[in-house]
Order: C-alpha cells, then structure tokens, then sequence
C-alpha cells in the first residue's frame, strides 16, 4: 500500500519536473534532446504494443512511421492543410495499411510475418521514391513554415521556439504509456500475452487469433503514425530514407529490445540509453571525452580518424548492444533488473 | 523480340548469381531453421574482400574466388561459432535480432573502415559485350560470373548428393534430432553450413563486384532479395533456391524493361507478398506445421 | 442425451488415414476414456472435433450443432475446450493469470475473471502457487494448471489429453480425484490415457481406437474382457 502511494507520488512529480523544464531550461539543445527522447520512447511504447505483448515482431515499423510522416507533410505541402488535420489524414491511412498488412500477414506465423513485414515497409520507401508527383520522390518534402495554432481568434502558439513541440511530445509520450498500461490492465493484454507465449493453446481457450493481433497491429500502428507526424513537423523534412529505410525500423524495435520487451517501462529505459548515446557518438562528444582524458591525441591520425568517423559510426554501436543483449540478457534491461530484485527477494527470504 | 530476348537473357544472368545467395540462405535455414538477415552484409564483406584482393594485389575478380571462397568459409564458420551456436534453441526473434546486429556491424565496421563512399572495381571487361546476334548482346562479366555460379552450383549439387558430409548436411536438414541419434555431428555439420552458406554469399559478392557499386550499405538489398527467393522456392530446398534466384532475376530484368526500372524491386517485393498469401510453403516447399 | 456425436470421422494426411470413419456418441454428465496404442490416432481425433484440423469426412456434432470446420475458439465459445497432452503453459504469465485469460472468454471484466480464476485454482488446490510464474512449475502442476485453465472457459464438455503422462502414481492418483470431482459438478468430459488402471476407474464408457479406427466400444469391463483389444495392445508388437 505504502509502496504505491510512493510510486505514484514519484510519477506525480517526474510529470510536473517534466512539465516545469521549459520554463527553467532555456538552451534549445537541452529541449533538442528532450524531444529526440520523447520521440523514441513513443515509438518503443507503439511498438511494444505488437512486438512486446502480442509477440509480433514487426520488422516494418517504418512503414506507419514514414507514411504517418508523409501524409501529414504531403498534404501540408501541397494542400496547405494544417497538420494537426492532417495528422489524422495520416491515422487514417495508416490504418488502411495496417489491416491490409495484418490480413496478408497474419496468416503466417513467425519468420514469414518478419519478412512479410520488411517487405510491406520496402514497397512503400520504394513507393515513396517512385510516386514523385505526391511524395517529390528521393527529394524529399521540406515544409518549415508551419501555420499559429489558434483556438478562435487566440493564437495559442506560432511554433517560433521548441516548447511547443517539447510539449507535444511529451503528450505522445504520456499518450502512449497510457494506452498501453491500458492495454495491460485489460482483456486486450491478456489476449495479447496468451498469443505471444502460445498461440494454439491461446486458440484454444477461446481467442480469436486473426481479430487480437490485427488489433494489437492497429494500435500500435496508429500510434506510431502520431509519432511520425510529429518527427515531420518537428524537422520539416521528409524523405524516404529517414522515415522509411529498414534502419527506421530496426532502430524501432531496439529501444524495446534494450529496454525490454512486453514491459510499461522498458521502451523508457531503452530510450534513456539509446538516445543519449548515440547523440554522444553524433555530435563526436565521445571523441572529445578520449582526447581530454589523455587516451587518444587530437592531433594523431587515430584522433583525427575517430573525429571524422565515429560520429557516422551510431549504428555500429546499435549492432554491438544488440548482440550483446540478445546474448547476455535476451529480457532486456528491466528484465535483467527483475531477475536481480527477483533473486535477491528469495535471498532475503 | 529482341527486347524481349535480351531482358530474358540478362534476368537468367543475374538470377544465377541471385541463385547463389538463395542456396546459401536455404542452406542455413535447413540446418539450422535460423533466417539470417546478415546475409547480404556476408555478400557485401565478400564485395570488399574482392575489392582489397584487386587494389592491393592486382587479382582479377573471377580468379580470386579462389581465395574469397575459403576466406569466407572461415569468416562464416567463425559467426555460427561464436555467435549463432548461442541461440540455436533460443525464441526465432531473438535469433533473427542477433543476425541483423550481426549484420549492423559488419556494416557500419566497413563503413569506418573505407567510410560510406562509392567504390567501382573497374577491370578491362567491366563494360564489354559479346553479340549473340538478332540484335541481342550479353555483358561479359555477367556471362562469366554466370557460368562461375552454374559450375559453382553444380559443384555444390554433387558435394551435397555424393559426399558423406554433404548427406549428412542434408540429415541435418530433414531432421535434427534423427541425425543427432544417428550419430551425425550436428553442430559440426551447422559450422559447414554456415561456412558454405556465407561463402557463397560471398562468392556471390566477388561476381558482382565488376558490375555494382560497391558500399557498405549495399547488402540490406540483397538480404531481402535472398528472403524472397527462398520463400519463393520453399524456405530449406536448395533446388528451389536456384529456381527461385532464376525466377526473381527475369521478374527484375522485365519488370524494369516493360514497367520502369524503379519499380521492378517493388514488382518482386509483390510477388513475394502473392507468394506467402497464396503459397506460404513456396513453389517447391512441403507445408511444415 | 448424447451432448457430442462422432459420425463417420475420417482424417486424411497425404494418402495417410489418421482417422477413418469413427464413431461414437458421449453422453452428458459421463466420462469417455478413449485408449489405443501409440499412432491410433487418438490426438488427431481430438484435433478434429476441437477445430484444430477439419475432418477430411464425416460430423462433429455438438450439442444439436455442426462442428466441422469452426475454429478453435469458436468451439470454446460453444462450450468445447481440451488440454494439451505436451502441455503448454503461458510461461511468461503468472498462475492466476494463466486460468484468468481463460476466465476472460466469458466476462469482460478482469475483476470477475480474477474471480472465476481462483475459483478454479482452488479446484485443483494450487493456491500456494497463484503468483508463481507459470513456466517455473513442475510437471505435475502445470497439468493441473491446464486443467483449471481450460475450466475457468466455464465448457460444457472437457477434453483432456494424457493429463497422467509422465506423472508419478501420487500425482496421477491426484488427477484422478480431481477428475471425479468435475465429473461431481456434472461437466462431461473425455480422457485420453495411456494408464489402463486409471482409465478402468474413471470412464463410463471406452472407445477403443488402433491404426486410426475404432476397434471396440463398451463399458471398461467390457473392453477389458475384449480379446481384440487384448491382441491390440499385446498381441502386436509392431502396434
């Protein structure tokens, strides 16, 4: 009892500390960073949703990512519609894409639906690059200039600094934890759960095998879409690669494999590490840090090396954690963590 | 007519190499029932190591299979050793994570490596053609590279059929625990087959590599590619493997004469989705449940 | 009243039979053992009136209604739901939380299925166990918890698949009480095993089943003073 009220008080205030940031922290960066974070815990917790609880482990998040993205950005491009509209022109769409995959996919089980799912994301980065009426194919769409979001005649914000998307996101992540400690406290996540771990004996205790994953896919697939309506506007730039390419989706489902899968708070922690680091490798903080302690010198031709390559060298560094997770902690980090509390509660008794 | 011979011939060229990396994909999953998703980075590694065997030391393409094969026999050896004997009974999505972290770093290790650039590996014949008349040509070093993968697979078909080791590769396939109590060294015959698998990978790599650009990056391609054909021809059949990288290379090379070249992955990427609706087990598969 | 009917099932794989033309009906509020060798096609029967394969010939009926061809769960909805002779426990899922996805088929409401589940839990007396993952538990007590799993869909008709297999005599003896206890409330059930001992004591009436048909059906005394039976299981070895 005791411990729940702690619990809850903690949430309490990490949301109003959360809330409180920008009108203390005022560095753009700061909220830069903040942001990338928010973004990648909304991705984990929508993908958690299939992958985690149901088992389903799409290897093409990119394609709800992308085409949530580019609906938005499309239709704020060419039809000047304002992107909070046409976020749920993107839903909609996404929708349609999700059961057309789930009815094709979802009558295959393990490997075949990964691969069918590649391959409905690939279709739709090469579609992207070929439709070049709609989508200004390889190019991209840049739209910068977004319209004051008014309520009447009160304009409630004109997007001039990143507080408004700081909020926004923050919003997507409150958003998508809720659905899904939603999805975890209902039938659904049972459902869910019973497929993941045995879809036959899941048949057979009256599940509806084909209705619960498509649902699960819906889910998590809407609120991906959000989530790369939002990357759209935030950046102002779209193009195939960065909404669409396979290393959207990888990267998706690692902040979850990290993290832990089927767990509320393991897309939080997987996020808490992925983004941090890899904007380490990014901005060469990494590099810096091995020249002031004395490891590398700057002006070596290793220093010189890791100054111009490590900063593309992220991925690389995704691929390593991967490995070693799946080796040493197949759970993930919170299961890693459960297991110590586990052990050291039968210790203790 | 000619246009139509021609883009047959040139899809039945490239679909031998694409053949290639479908066997080697098939013969893995057989023994091991592990999809690898690194393999076109193992093809991309070959590229690089034919590459480096050009620049450095001058050897033609097409004579250093001969040192690219068994390099990336050991190369792959190495991987089943080391990483994939790990999770052998382990979830299909964790072994499927740890082949495409597997593949992240080879990846991103040859892109610090030679950084992202492009690289051509030019020979004397990288652009010639021979006429075959009715105003049809065929590019050299596709017709060499062709006739490399048709003696290669044939090499493959006998060491599989004839030789002790290639039964038991094939027990292995049917059934792991049989041929374990028949008294097969599995885990030996899974190092083969991983060996054989990215060696011809890599091999496939080396062929290719007069004609394509050469990045880091370039293996998620052929990775899916190599999905497709082996689902097309039966996830685990070696036969169905070579029809299915023949099949794929002619709906490629059509695709991008009579739709439009952008469009021709996406033309195989449907077909492969037709397949698994209609045809999960593939053209040449039995069901498994 | 005959609450299941089995008329002229027959399961073909390839040009294999696994099943051919069995039938038999089972009466409401009794126990159907079904015995047989190994490979007498006890599972694949089940499979088939469950809706995991449709029969290649010949009716399920149930309760007055059709079966072929409905999905596994819409048979659970119907009242219908069987255990795994390998058993298949939610492993990653807790006890409750295991026999409550099965509460889950009849409410809505995860308090109620709670409530329905620990119900079942006390049936089979796995109370301690109700927060134990359910993937950790021995073997006794994962059969016992596919038992209250497939309880808690509130069925009609049970259908239990070597719930003894690979049990002690103590723990069998349990299964066997509990058993007898569902028969006590009046459920229907039907028992495959391979414990002839057991099987004696539990049924009402026995089908006999070898190389996929039906050899014999009676009552235990009947079927064990059957000499065709007897040369089914001792007479053939290669059976």
């Amino acid at each position: 009892m005791n411990k729940s009220i702690l619990k809850s008080a903690f949430g309490i205030l990490l949301l109003v500390g959360l809330l409180l940031i920008p009108r203390y922290v005022e560095s753009p960066y700061a909220l830069h960073m903040m942001i990338l974070l928010f973004l990648s815990v909304a991705q984990g917790q929508s993908w958690n949703i299939l992958g985690g609880y149901a088992g389903q482990h799409s290897v093409g998040h990119a394609a709800y990512f992308g085409v949530g993205a580019y609906t938005t950005m499309m239709l704020m491009h060419s039809k000047n519609i304002v992107p909070w509209v046409g976020v749920w022109a993107g839903v909609a769409a996404v929708i349609v894409v999700a059961l057309i995959i789930g009815s094709i996919c979802f009558r295959l089980r393990g490997p075949y639906f990964v691969l069918a799912s590649i391959a409905v994301a690939e279709i739709m980065r090469l579609s992207a690059i070929n439709l070049t009426t709609l989508t200004n194919g390889a190019e991209g769409i840049l739209a910068t200039e977004l319209p004051a979001f008014k309520i009447g005649a009160t304009v409630v914000t004109d997007f001039v600094t990143k507080v408004p998307f700081y909020y926004i996101g923050l919003f997507l992540v409150l958003l998508t934890i809720g659905v899904t400690y939603w999805v975890q406290h209902s039938k659904l996540g049972y459902f869910f759960q019973a497929i993941r771990e045995d879809q036959d004996a899941a048949h057979s205790l009256g599940i509806n095998i084909a209705l619960y994953k498509n649902i699960a896919l819906v889910i998590s697939a809407v609120l991906t879409s959000l989530a790369g309506s939002f990357y759209g506007i935030y950046v102002g730039f779209v193009d195939p690669p960065t909404v669409l390419g396979l290393d959207v989706s990888v990267q998706i489902m690692l902040i979850c494999i990290i993290g832990g899968m089927g767990t509320l708070w393991g897309p939080v922690l997987g996020s808490l590490i992925l983004v941090p680091l890899s904007e380490a490798l990014r901005s060469n903080m990494v590099t810096d840090l091995l020249v002031k302690i004395g490891l590398v010198n700057a002006e070596s031709k290793i220093g010189i090396f890791l100054k111009e390559n490590l900063s593309h060298a992220h991925v690389l560094l995704y691929g390593i954690l991967v490995v070693l997770v799946i080796l040493f902690m197949p759970d993930g980090l919170m299961g890693f963590v459960k297991k110590l509390a586990l052990r050291r509660k039968r210790e203790a008794v | 007519m000619a246009v139509f011979l021609q883009s047959l011939i040139s899809g039945i060229l490239i679909g031998g190499v694409y053949a290639l990396i479908g066997i080697g994909l098939t013969l893995i999953f057989g023994v091991m029932r592990v999809i690898n998703f690194a393999h076109g980075d193992i093809l991309m590694v070959g590229m690089y190591l034919t590459y480096m065997i050009f620049t450095l030391l001058g050897i033609d393409p097409f004579v250093s299979v001969l040192i690219t094969f068994p390099l990336m026999f050991l190369f792959g050896g190495f991987l089943q050793k080391v990483f994939i004997n790990r999770v052998l009974d382990a979830l299909a999505q964790n072994q499927i994570l740890l082949t495409i972290g597997l593949g992240l770093i080879m990846s991103n290790t040859v892109m610090l490596i030679f950084t992202s650039d492009y690289k051509i590996l030019s020979t004397s014949y990288s652009s010639a053609t021979i006429k075959v008349g009715g105003g049809v040509s065929v590019s050299t070093p596709l017709l060499i590279s062709f006739l490399i993968t048709a003696a290669i697979t044939a090499a493959l078909y006998w060491f599989l059929l004839k030789t002790d080791t290639g039964q038991a590769i094939r027990a292995t396939a049917q059934d792991r625990d049989a041929a374990q109590l028949m008294g097969i060294n599995v885990k030996r015959m899974s190092i083969i087959a991983f060996g054989l698998g990215s060696a011809l990978a890599g091999t496939a790599g080396a062929l290719i590599s007069p004609t394509y650009y050469i990045f880091p990056q370039v293996g998620s391609v052929f990775t899916l590619k190599a999905f497709v054909i082996t689902v097309l021809g039966g996830m685990g059949s070696v036969v169905g493997a070579t029809l299915g990288g023949v099949l794929i290379g002619i709906t490629e090379s059509m695709s991008a004469v009579y739709i439009s070249s952008g469009w021709k992955d996406v033309v195989v990427f449907v077909l492969f989705l037709l397949v698994l609706l209609f045809k999960p087990s593939g053209l040449m598969g039995k069901s498994r449940t | 009243m005959a609450i299941l009917e089995i008329k002229n099932v027959s399961k073909f794989f390839g040009g294999l039979a696994a099943n051919s033309d069995v039938s038999f009906d089972v009466h409401e509020g009794t126990i159907m053992g079904l015995i047989g060798p190994n490979g007498a096609g006890k599972t694949t029967l089940f499979n088939c009136i469950t809706g995991y394969y449709p029969p290649s010939k010949g009716e399920v009926i149930f309760n007055g209604r059709k079966l072929n061809g409905l999905d596994p769960d819409k048979v659970c909805m119907l009242g219908m739901v069987r255990t795994w002779q390998k058993v298949r426990p939610l492993a990653k899922l807790s006890v409750v939380d295991n026999v409550m996805v099965g509460a889950l088929a009849r409410t809505g409401s995860l308090k109620v299925a709670r409530e329905m589940a620990m119900e079942q839990i006390k049936v089979v007396r796995m109370e301690h166990r109700t927060n134990f993952l359910a993937g950790g538990l021995p073997i006794g007590e994962r059969k016992k918890l596919e038992v209250a799993r497939a309880l808690a869909t509130q069925p009609k008709i049970l259908l239990l698949d070597e719930v003894m297999g690979g049990l002690n005599p103590a723990e069998s003896e349990e299964i066997i009480q509990l058993i007898l206890d569902i028969k006590q409330r009046g459920l229907t059930q039907m028992v495959i095993e391979h414990d002839m001992k057991a099987i004696m004591r539990i049924s009402d009436r026995i089908v006999v089943l070898t190389s996929g048909e039906k050899l014999t059906e009676g009552s235990p005394q009947e079927v064990v003073s059957n000499p065709d039976v007897i040369s089914a299981y001792l007479g053939e070895p290669h059976a």
